[in-house]
């Protein structure tokens, strides 16, 4: 049984068709990322996924039940994009009460709730009320409700958006941690983000799904990705020099100083080679990388 | 049934530890204060003297006036008739933000992940009725001591008494609870679902009366809004007074049918 199975669901907004015929089967194992530009339906899955919404049609079962079905209660925790707890209460008071909905008794949500705040770093705001704390810690308190229980699949919904670098690593490293023992869902536009945490990815178009992309493949052998420390000359120099190099079969500018170049899969020792026409013409490169960033393999590639 | 427990007890919790839910009950105890001295209290005062109470039956309606008058403590009476008009508007007030903020707030689909729409939206609904209920008993207890420091000997009755108009009280506010529950089911603040209240309720009783009069025969219009029935309710005393439960019971039904449509199918 997948994970995740949507057949064919569509959802539309009056006329507007936000998801169309997105049809998936997911697995349970490493993060998953869901990414598209604005407006391609990341967050309308991920709320028909969590039972926010109703799809127009088809059908959407989370571990062989409907998106809304009580038997997911507590085996599926999410972090919607623009949830908030409820600003009159404490934190520590409204997060015992999720975890008494979840099926806890009193004083195991207590401890509960202590557990997961202080796993994100926050155990003195459980007598604070939300609005005493900032952006980040908010946002770190939403995934201390999601890491409630012990549940199986965990939708972050743009979990790091607006936070500083601080805080994402902080984040970063607490969804590596709960990875071991549920399977993490994370829809965001921070591609570089995503490709550090996630495993596949599912890419999301106009509604439309583009495809599951494997991570690991955009790494494999078959193309580098030179960062230019400057940029000394014009690209198409740069592309044209890059080009004569043998086995180089095609260069790609990515704006503003990226150059992604495919080669010969069964060539070794290109890497040198291209070190050394750099450093030939002078050109101060930043990176190079073996295989291509995410954004250049979904946004760029000839694939 | 658990996590419906759990989210009307919440409620509770509401009225007494937060800012919003304390200023709800003072604004609620100045009330009651103002009204238990100088309307129970001095209302008590006339109707204990017969020849008073018969000037006053004559000038109102007689055969409310006779009712009131027919009971064995005036206190209660008077808490019956001033209760009856009061609580409804505070219900009215109480009731709107069942889920209107926590919608727009997004603490819904917070709630969502651990209870189902059903849940959500019953146990808020009864958690209202939890703190009706007890700003009735508290508001009851106030006029007991009043009875008291009249005459003692007549708390038994006044006991008695006020069991039958708690069930009533509790009777009467039911279907302006649901109707609080389905307005606040669309709306996306406190405000915005009185607003919704107000416009249901004008549209509705404009409807009814002008049905009523095109079609005489369709007597259950004059049933359609909440409330309907206090005229004839303020006819009846003791236990007769549930003779008019069925009609809030009714329209409780209907509202709450209502209310759980839009839950069920609107996108969070």
């Amino acid at each position: 049984m997948s994970l995740i199975e949507c057949d064919n669901i569509t959802k539309r907004y009056g006329s507007t068709l936000a998801l169309d015929g997105v049809t998936l089967s997911l697995e349970a194992g490493a993060p998953i990322a869901l990414i598209g530009p604005n407006g391609a339906g990341k967050t309308t899955l991920f709320s028909l996924l969590c039972g926010f919404l109703r799809a127009s049609s088809g059908d959407v079962k989370i571990m062989g039940y409907s998106a809304s079905d009580s038997r997911l209660h507590g085996r599926l925790a999410a972090l919607p994009q623009d949830a908030n707890l409820d600003p009159r209460f404490t934190v520590g008071h409204q997060l015992t009460m999720l975890a008494r909905l979840q099926g806890m008794s009193s004083g195991v949500a207590h401890k509960e709730v202590l557990r997961v705040l202080d796993k994100v770093g926050l155990p003195e705001v459980i007598v604070k009320k939300p609005e005493a704390l900032s952006h980040g810690m908010r946002k770190r308190v939403m995934l201390a409700q999601a890491l409630m229980g012990s549940p199986e699949l965990i939708l972050l919904d743009e979990p790091t958006a607006g936070l500083d670098p601080p805080n994402v690593k902080v984040m970063r490293s607490l969804i590596a941690e709960a990875a071991n023992n549920a399977t993490f869902i994370i829809s965001s536009h921070n591609l570089d983000e995503l490709e550090r945490v996630c495993k596949s990815v599912v890419h999301l178009e106009q509604g439309k799904l583009k495809g599951v992309v494997d991570i690991a493949q955009s790494r494999s052998s078959g193309y580098y990705t030179v960062v230019m420390a400057e940029m000394p000359v014009a690209a198409n120099i740069i592309i044209a020099s890059l080009k004569s190099l043998p086995s180089v079969n095609n260069v790609t500018f990515n704006e503003p100083n990226r150059f992604v170049i495919e080669y010969d899969a069964a060539q070794a020792g290109l890497d040198l080679t291209i070190m050394q026409c750099l450093s030939d013409k002078g050109w101060p490169y930043r990176q190079l990388v073996n295989g291509r960033t995410l954004e250049d393999q979904l946004y760029f590639g000839s694939e | 049934m658990r996590s419906v427990a759990l989210i009307a007890w919440y409620e509770l919790y509401r009225l007494f530890l937060t800012k919003r839910g304390l200023l709800s009950l003072l604004a609620f105890a100045l009330v009651w204060f103002l009204i238990l001295r100088y309307a129970i209290y001095g209302a008590a005062q006339f109707f204990s003297v017969d020849q008073v109470g018969g000037i006053i039956a004559g000038l109102f309606n007689s055969n409310i006036i006779n009712n009131l008058m027919s009971w064995q403590v005036p206190e209660i009476a008077m808490f019956w008739v001033v209760m009856l008009y009061l609580l409804p508007i505070f219900c009215v007030m109480l009731a709107a933000d069942q889920t209107a903020s926590d919608r727009a707030r997004g603490t819904l689909r917070i709630l969502h992940l651990r209870a189902s729409r059903d849940g959500i939206f019953f146990g808020r609904f009864i958690g209202q009725l939890l703190v009706l209920f007890f700003l009735i008993i508290i508001a009851l207890a106030t006029t007991l001591i009043l009875v008291m420091m009249r005459d003692s000997t007549q708390l038994l009755p006044a006991l008695r008494l006020s069991g039958i108009v708690l069930v009533n009280l509790m009777l009467v506010l039911l279907p302006y609870t649901a109707l609080m529950a389905w307005v606040s089911s669309m709306a996306r603040s406190a405000r915005q679902a009185t607003t919704y209240a107000v416009i249901i309720w004008i549209v509705c009783s404009i409807l009814a009366g002008w049905l009523s009069r095109q079609f005489p025969e369709l007597w259950v219009l004059d049933m359609v809004l909440p409330g309907s029935q206090v005229s004839s309710l303020l006819q009846l005393s003791g236990w007769n007074t549930l003779s008019l439960a069925l009609i809030p019971i009714v329209q409780t039904v209907i509202l709450l049918f209502l209310g759980r449509m839009i839950m069920q199918r609107s996108d969070w």
